[in-house]
């Protein structure tokens, strides 16, 4: 395992993505929200709901879980929003496929799967849910961890879902979600 | 091939091959139906799927970058300690939060009613929790807010408009100093005027050094041209002053170049008639938020209600509109809790009424005034004014607390009786009057315990020392205020008794005066004493204020109509058996 040391930012300075994708009844949709290490928002962005068809859903067979959650949510999320992150946070397990599309780790928080062969768990103080990943981005925890450690003492990995889900829910209240352009 | 052909087939071979070959047998019969097959040679129809890549489109919003990060001074440490933060940066580290504990409630502002764009609104909802924010290193404070307390701050930071009017000694003060951090921090003000009463001059300053070091401050004290450069050019973001020296400065306080991000008014009541001079300034000032302080935002009569708003949206009330409907307009923008509602553990509030014998001097002075008076009163027939009744009321209660010929009090017996009590357990008192000159015979007959004098015949000057002996010196057990100087603002949470030597006409103002001692922060039950005279008109104006009370508690309690809370005309009349009445050309409103 190599250990790359993350370049010491102040709390201000250092940036954190809190990737969620969400389903609906018109289908799938993302929400992200970038915040500095304090937790205080700096950008947000919401995708569109997409619903595969039956076609996709045959064709993409077990591949299409990570192909909406990784490539067509995640990444386009990611790539559209101007303020780059220094870590990527998902509650959707899926997601975590867009660290081989992205060079910024990508971390997931929640309760770990029941077998823990592909995955990597530990706990950290920023979270008040144990973190995970996927064992071949394994390489990625120390970085995580030194980025963490940056992380204002106040803030809870786990938090800013709740204000992403919040925020979806006032797109979709006031129609934002069917205009995103 | 035609079927007939294929039968003709089968046919020669069956009659020319050998018979000892036998065809296998078909896995399934074929299936006659079929009547036409394509050649290979020919190219199928291909229909196509439609698009197989999925995609979405996407929209976004950026909000204000927060300032760069404060570092805020390190606290004093030992030498072992400074030595281990010197070589490595301390990085806090609470512990590992426990799963099985339930998941605590998070304060966040939200956004209010009348935020219409979606970017407003998100910019709210997407804020970190206040709770954590002050436990951390992010804003510093000296205790963290009671989660009341952060409900307040979150009322405050989103809104354009607010009246906090929760009750005396909740800490109002703090909630907005607090609220006011978080804009500042946030990056969404850059500039806000506080104005108070001058006797809360000190208060803010302590408190703003205590809730937000980190914002710099600057009073209005001086001539006035360096209160001219405090107006126009100097860059101090946050701004203090009392309403006295706001009135003087109107025209720069409503230069068009000034302009606040906030202008927050302490004890808002001071603006509750429209047409005074201050309230024309505080609503003259070039503002984007307006905030209101005040435990009692009617003490009189419903517009003083209005009168608070026309400060803080001047379009919100329509003009005319009857009291009831005004939460209508309103309750989004009041915030209002109760010391019984939000504090189950604060120190209890112990109310004593002492009823007092008056001395046989007192006694026989008090009913030779009364009954004079009676007859001065019925002589003046419709000449009387409610200022005839006013002089009597005001004689016969100056009696009540010392006999005029003598100096006999009834109530310094029973007060001497109760301060040695005070004074033996350690504790300190403060005892409230209406006029100075009692106070003063007090301070005398007081000094034993060491007597301090906090009234508006005490310079300004001496105000803030007085306060501060009488906070840490152990032999100083008593504090003699005036309800009209010592009933607002200041904080007295060291103190655990409380004497009401008279009366206030309004129950508003006794409470104020009660709540200097049982506020945030007392850490025993304070015990208030209220001296009432039997058979005087101190008791007649108790039992009416005390009706009033109970009225005021349930129409609160209903939000429904604001009560109109001191003694009305008719009933300041009532207080005599008198038949004169004020000629009119009208009848009184209701």
């Amino acid at each position: 395992m190599t250990r790359q040391a993350a370049s010491a930012k102040p709390h201000g300075l250092l940036t954190l993505g809190f990737l969620s994708v969400l389903q609906e009844s018109h289908g799938w949709l993302g929400g992200y929200l970038v915040t500095n290490g304090w937790g205080r928002p700096l950008e947000f962005r919401l995708t569109t709901a997409v619903q595969p068809n039956r076609v996709q859903t045959v064709l993409y067979g077990p591949t299409l879980s990570e192909y909406l959650h990784a490539d067509v949510i995640g990444k386009t999320l990611v790539e559209k929003t101007t303020t780059k992150p220094d870590l990527i946070v998902t509650d959707s397990l899926p997601v975590l496929a867009l660290r081989s599309r992205i060079d910024i780790p990508v971390v997931a928080v929640g309760s770990a799967p029941e077998h823990l062969g592909d995955w990597v768990a530990f706990p950290h103080v920023r979270s008040s849910t144990l973190l995970l990943l996927p064992r071949k981005f394994e390489v990625d925890q120390d970085r995580i961890v030194a980025l963490l450690d940056q992380v204002d003492p106040a803030v809870d990995l786990a938090e800013p879902f709740t204000r992403v889900r919040e925020a979806v829910a006032e797109a979709r209240k006031m129609g934002v979600t069917n205009r995103a352009a | 091939m035609p079927p007939d052909n294929l039968t003709e087939a089968v046919e020669v071979a069956l009659e020319f091959g050998a018979s000892s070959v036998e065809l296998s047998k078909l896995d399934y019969p074929l299936d006659p139906n079929v009547r036409e097959a394509r050649l290979l040679s020919e190219t199928p129809s291909v229909r196509s799927l439609g698009r197989l890549e999925l995609s979405v489109s996407t929209a976004g919003w950026k909000f204000p970058k927060p300032p760069v990060e404060y570092t805020p001074p390190n606290p004093p440490t030992t030498s072992s300690t400074a030595r281990v933060s010197t070589s490595v940066p301390a990085v806090f580290n609470p512990p590992l939060p426990d799963p099985s504990e339930p998941a605590r409630p998070r304060i966040r502002p939200k956004p209010t009613n009348d935020t219409v764009l979606f970017k407003d609104r998100l910019l709210y909802l997407l804020q970190p929790p206040l709770d954590g924010l002050f436990g951390s290193r992010q804003l510093e404070v000296p205790f963290e807010p009671y989660k009341y307390q952060l409900e307040g701050i979150a009322f405050l930071v989103p809104r354009q408009s607010a009246l906090l009017a929760d009750e005396m000694g909740l800490g109002k003060t703090a909630q907005a100093i607090l609220a006011l951090r978080v804009l500042f921090h946030h990056g969404y003000i850059h500039r806000a005027l506080v104005v108070c009463p001058k006797p809360l001059m000190y208060n803010w300053a302590r408190e703003l050094k205590m809730w937000a070091p980190d914002i710099p401050f600057e009073t209005f004290d001086g001539d006035p041209e360096e209160r001219r450069r405090m107006w126009l050019v100097s860059n101090c973001p946050l701004k203090l002053i009392n309403y006295e020296t706001l009135s003087r400065d109107c025209e720069l306080a409503t230069d068009p170049r000034v302009h606040f991000d906030v202008v927050v008014l302490d004890e808002a009541q001071r603006i509750k008639n429209k047409e005074s001079k201050t309230s024309q300034v505080v609503r003259a000032i070039h503002r984007s938020r307006s905030w209101a302080l005040t435990g009692t935002p009617i003490e009189n009569h419903p517009d003083d209600l209005v009168n608070i708003f026309s400060f803080l949206d001047s379009g919100r009330i329509p003009p005319g509109t009857p009291p009831r409907r005004l939460p209508q307009y309103t309750s989004d923008s009041i915030l209002r809790r109760t010391k019984d509602l939000v504090q189950s553990d604060m120190p209890t509030k112990t109310i004593r009424d002492i009823t007092i014998e008056l001395t046989p001097a007192q006694r026989a002075a008090y009913d030779r005034a009364e009954n004079e008076g009676v007859v001065h009163l019925n002589e003046l027939g419709d000449t009387i004014t409610i200022q005839h009744v006013f002089q009597l009321v005001m004689r016969l209660k100056q009696i009540c607390n010392f006999d005029p010929v003598t100096g006999d009090s009834a109530k310094l017996e029973q007060l001497l009786t109760d301060m040695e009590e005070v004074a033996a357990s350690g504790r300190k008192a403060i005892v409230f009057s209406q006029w100075v000159e009692p106070l003063q015979v007090l301070a005398q007959a007081l000094a034993r315990y060491g007597a301090l004098q906090y009234h508006g015949k005490v310079p300004h000057a001496q105000r803030t020392a007085i306060l501060d002996r009488f906070r840490d010196d152990p032999d100083c057990h008593v504090l003699l205020m005036s309800y009209g100087t010592g009933s607002v603002g200041l904080n007295l949470q060291f103190a655990n008794y409380v004497f009401l030597f008279d009366r206030w006409w309004n129950p508003a103002v006794e409470d104020q005066a009660i709540n200097r001692a049982h506020r945030l922060g007392q850490r025993h039950p304070v015990t208030v004493t209220r001296f009432l005279s039997s058979n005087t008109i101190e008791q007649r104006i108790a039992e009416i204020l005390e009706a009033k009370r109970q009225l005021f508690h349930e129409l609160i309690a209903q939000a429904d109509k604001p009560e109109t809370r001191g003694l009305t005309e008719e009933e300041i009349f009532g207080l005599f058996d008198i038949k004169a009445r004020p000629k009119r050309d009208k009848p009184p409103p209701a």
